[in-house]
């Protein structure tokens, strides 16, 4: 079969890719190259998987050998096919931007091993989402995991990198804890680890163990994909790691968690529950809002990024939640409906995120900070880099007729089909949900105007901003294939929604690709509910623009050119009377002090005349809510019990071997008797 | 069928096994620990070769030689080098007292007869006596390992401990297959090579090769 074929020739290129990179960490040059040339190469292959997948059925391989845990197989379907379709994209995409970015990396860390663990990272994530054999994906999943942790500390030397690294690894391990144990609940009742038995034997499982199963997997891919509580590591690792990086788990990595979710829910363990859904769909909401008002109040901009990941991942357990409850109600249109808009948002997101990441990577890149305050006035030089990022801004704020747009209108529409809920309860609680994600987009674009707005437009607040130059071509190609794929991807969706329709009918039971579209436009719902055509949108703005443009030139024409300083108040205008970026956020932030619960402190040096001030210092900082009050007495207690348990510890070796004595005496006693 | 001289032979060399265990857990100088090893493993070899005679099993006459060789003769004198070389005191500096822990080896041996009764019911080799008396060999090896503060002490500790796997392996099946024996024979030598150069170690970086020290190593 070709399709087995070129699976195999992914993983083997891409793990010999890995080792010549290392291998070559000597010649930095010659070792960007090979991995990064490597990494596209299979990428590109990844996709040519999936589009065999998508025409010509699934694919299943299995492993040349035997194992204690059955055969080890990967089988990809249609769900697995379009992860690793999002998978591969962006890796191409980042692959290119790589080139260049990891130029600057030469001579102060080994480059080498950022191309081997990226391609290493690349090919886990493609058997996560392929592996069809329990044990399997968990060495899987472990690969993804080490593999981003060695990427996040890449840059070791600095200050504060590695600690984040290891949070990431700890949080990353208490989800992977919670799978595997799901997994083995679920192996007690099928008697093996391939994923085919699974579905058989949920039907098996008594409802209190089957929901056991479903909050442990609720727990553990959802501290992978950044739900809150389990968030912290987002802010913290995103940050740290390069910008590629980042890009990759932002946009890809934290979707095979949700994978994962989709996998196991209707796959695997099928939705019957009603509260299940409104589970998901709170968490959702939670993540979604919260996630998007930290972003909000992020000056940094990789941090403000990820907190927009949380938000996003939160949009899309909103849908998936949906789709949850329409599903354990037998309407399934319905859900297929909700669980094609969570698809599309998984696919938008996956294209605007990266493109944002690498954004900001390139703004790093050319200005050496991630700290807004200390940006501005990019635009005019990094021309297209602001262009780029522009479109990823507006796509992340679901400005039509970008990709952004359609997926959440989608999940909107699916939200307000509720009514169709036979439970009164029901009824009223997805209705406020729609009410949060409406708040979440508004502040979204907030974000987002505040991101783009301080950071490209006005004049530079720094001098590395001042001299700021565009980045390498490699870079821009990485990001234009991006901004262009968001908006191909918004505009030609009804194109793409049929797919994700094949997509999503094997696993809530129902096709609506008949009744979805409709030419180029999208009807979500029968009859005459909504419906939008993302090309007409587009056709429209561009006329309008063009005729505002040519009317102001008709009636407008040439104005007087005064040039003259602005009336300045008497002093004189710099970059410190610019709009600032806390500025801009504060009323939010007051607003909802509730949430933040700002803590402010205002200084003042004293001078003997009450008219003369001399130095004033006012800083405002937010209380990290979950590092105080969820994380910091976890970690007190943790380390309370280590100490109690460390007194055995005595560091003595005949108290060692006194115990193994007396345990040996004790063993021997016991089965005698 | 076995002669009774062979069986009385067996039943003695055991007891001179056990007879060493007491002697070694009542010396109190490093000395003496080394010879009364020596001499248990002679013992060892012994019935090692009565054992090859009476099963004419020609594999346990060489391993016989070897223990005697390795375990009598040159572990004894690398150890007595050692001793000599870092300068360490002689006494035997234990953690419990010796008229005490002569009583917490009686209980062992107790114990150890106790333990291996059902099994011994069902022996028919014929050194199936020699199974209780290699139960409190290993465990009084491991008594003597936890017991006493000396560095070198833990090593002869674990030599004894050998010992009584050694005797439990003949005394129930004839001793284990020849590769086996050898692999055992030559880890115990690297082992205690090893654990020489450690006490080296330690006597140089602490002075003493006092193990309780060690604890400083914690944190």
């Amino acid at each position: 079969m070709l399709i087995d074929q070129l699976f195999v020739v992914l993983i083997a290129l891409s793990l010999l890719g890995a080792v010549i990179a290392a291998v070559l960490n000597g010649r930095p040059k010659a070792s960007v190259r090979v991995a990064f040339t490597v990494s596209s190469i299979s990428s590109l292959l990844g996709l040519a998987i999936t589009l065999l997948v998508f025409s010509q059925g699934q694919m299943r391989w299995e492993l040349p050998f035997a194992s204690p845990f059955g055969s080890l197989s990967f089988t990809i379907d249609a769900l697995a096919a379009f992860f690793l379709g999002t998978i591969s994209v962006v890796t191409f995409a980042v692959s290119l931007y790589s080139f260049g970015y990891a130029d600057h990396y030469e001579g102060k860390y080994p480059v080498g091993m950022l191309g081997a663990m990226f391609n290493i990272f690349y090919v886990s994530m493609v058997m996560v989402v392929s592996s069809s054999n329990a044990i399997l994906f968990l060495i899987m999943w472990e690969t993804m995991s080490l593999s981003s942790f060695f990427l996040v500390i890449f840059e070791h030397r600095h200050e504060g990198t590695v600690g984040s690294g290891l949070f990431y690894l700890i949080m990353t391990h208490i989800g992977t804890a919670a799978i595997g144990l799901g997994f083995l609940l679920t192996y007690a009742q099928s008697g093996s680890f391939d994923f085919s038995s699974f579905p058989t034997a949920a039907q098996g499982m008594s409802d209190l163990l089957r929901s056991a199963v479903f909050l442990l997997w609720a727990v553990g891919f959802g501290a992978k994909a950044g739900i809150i509580p389990l968030h912290v590591w987002l802010p913290r690792a995103h940050p740290a790691a390069p910008s590629n990086v980042s890009a990759l788990m932002s946009a890809v990595m934290v979707k095979t968690a949700i994978y994962m979710l989709i996998r196991c829910y209707f796959d695997f363990l099928g939705v019957q529950d009603a509260w299940w859904g409104i589970a998901i769909l709170a968490i959702g909401c939670v993540s979604a809002l919260l996630g998007v008002m930290y972003a909000l109040i992020e000056s940094d901009i990789k941090r403000m990024l990820a907190f927009s990941t949380v938000e996003n991942i939160g949009i899309i357990m909103i849908a998936l939640g949906v789709a949850m409850v329409f599903e354990s109600y037998g309407l399934n249109e319905l859900a297929a409906l909700a669980m094609i808009a969570c698809l599309m948002h998984v696919l938008s997101h996956a294209l605007f995120k990266s493109l944002l990441f690498m954004g900001a990577g390139s703004v790093l890149h050319a200005t050496h900070t991630r700290n807004m305050e200390k940006l501005g006035g990019l635009a005019k030089r990094m021309p297209y880099t602001s262009a780029m990022f522009f479109v990823g801004a507006l796509s992340a704020a679901a400005i039509p007729p970008l990709c952004g747009f359609i997926s959440e209108w989608l999940i909107f529409q699916a939200m307000l089909q509720s009514f169709n809920i036979p439970e009164t309860m029901v009824k009223i609680l997805i209705p406020v949900a729609l009410g949060t994600l409406a708040v979440t987009g508004a502040l979204a674009a907030a974000a987002f105007l505040k991101a783009f707005g301080i950071t490209f437009l006005a004049r530079p607040r720094s001098r590395d901003a001042e001299d700021a130059q565009e980045v390498p071509k490699s870079m821009l190609w990485g990001m234009g294939l991006m901004a262009a794929l968001c908006v191909l991807v918004g505009v030609l969706s009804f194109a793409i929604l049929p797919v994700l329709d094949q997509v999503s009918s094997p696993l809530v039971g129902a096709s609506i690709a008949d009744s979805l579209v409709d030419g180029i436009e999208i009807v979500p719902t029968v009859g005459e509910f909504s419906q939008v055509s993302p090309p007409l949108i587009a056709i429209i703005l561009l006329a309008v623009m063009a005729m505002v443009m040519v009317l102001s030139q008709v009636y407008g024409g040439r104005r007087k050119v005064v040039k003259a300083d602005t009336w300045d108040c008497g002093t004189p205008l710099t970059a410190r009377t610019e709009y600032s970026g806390r500025g801009f956020s504060n009323p939010i932030n007051r607003m909802f002090s509730w949430v933040y619960r700002p803590i402010r402190t205002f200084h003042e040096t004293k001078h003997p005349s009450p008219y003369i001030r001399t130095e004033m210092r006012y800083t405002s900082t937010t209380e990290p809510v979950f590092d105080k009050y969820l994380y910091g007495p976890t970690e007190a207690a943790v380390r309370w019990v280590a100490k109690k348990v460390s007194v055995i510890q005595t560091g003595s070796i005949q108290t060692y071997l006194g115990y193994i004595f007396v345990v040996l005496i004790l063993l021997l006693v016991v089965l005698r008797l | 069928m076995v002669s009774t001289l062979s069986l009385d032979a067996i039943n003695t060399l055991a007891a001179m096994i056990l007879l060493a265990d007491f002697m070694l857990v009542a010396s109190s100088r490093m000395r003496s620990l080394t010879r009364i090893f020596a001499l248990q493993s002679l013992a060892m070899g012994g019935l090692a070769a009565v054992v090859a005679f009476e099963t004419g099993a020609e594999h346990i006459y060489v391993i016989a030689v070897l223990s005697v060789a390795l375990k009598a003769v040159v572990i004894p004198r690398f150890i007595d080098y050692i001793t000599e070389k870092i300068q360490v005191n002689r006494e035997v500096e234990p953690l419990i007292k010796i008229p005490g822990s002569l009583l917490i080896c009686a209980a062992i041996t107790i114990l150890a007869y106790f333990v291996t009764e059902p099994i011994m019911e069902l022996g028919t080799a014929i050194t199936s006596n020699c199974l209780a008396i290699s139960f409190a060999t290993v465990l009084i090896g491991m008594f003597l390992m936890v017991s006493r503060k000396k560095a070198i002490t833990q090593v002869i500790g674990l030599l004894v401990v050998e010992n009584g796997v050694f005797l439990a392996a003949i005394s129930t099946t004839y001793s284990m297959p020849m590769v086996v024996e050898l692999g055992v024979f030559f880890d115990i030598f690297v082992g205690v090579v090893i654990m020489g150069i450690f006490a080296f170690r330690i006597n140089r970086t602490f002075e003493t090769v006092d193990s309780t020290v060690l604890r400083r190593l914690k944190d």
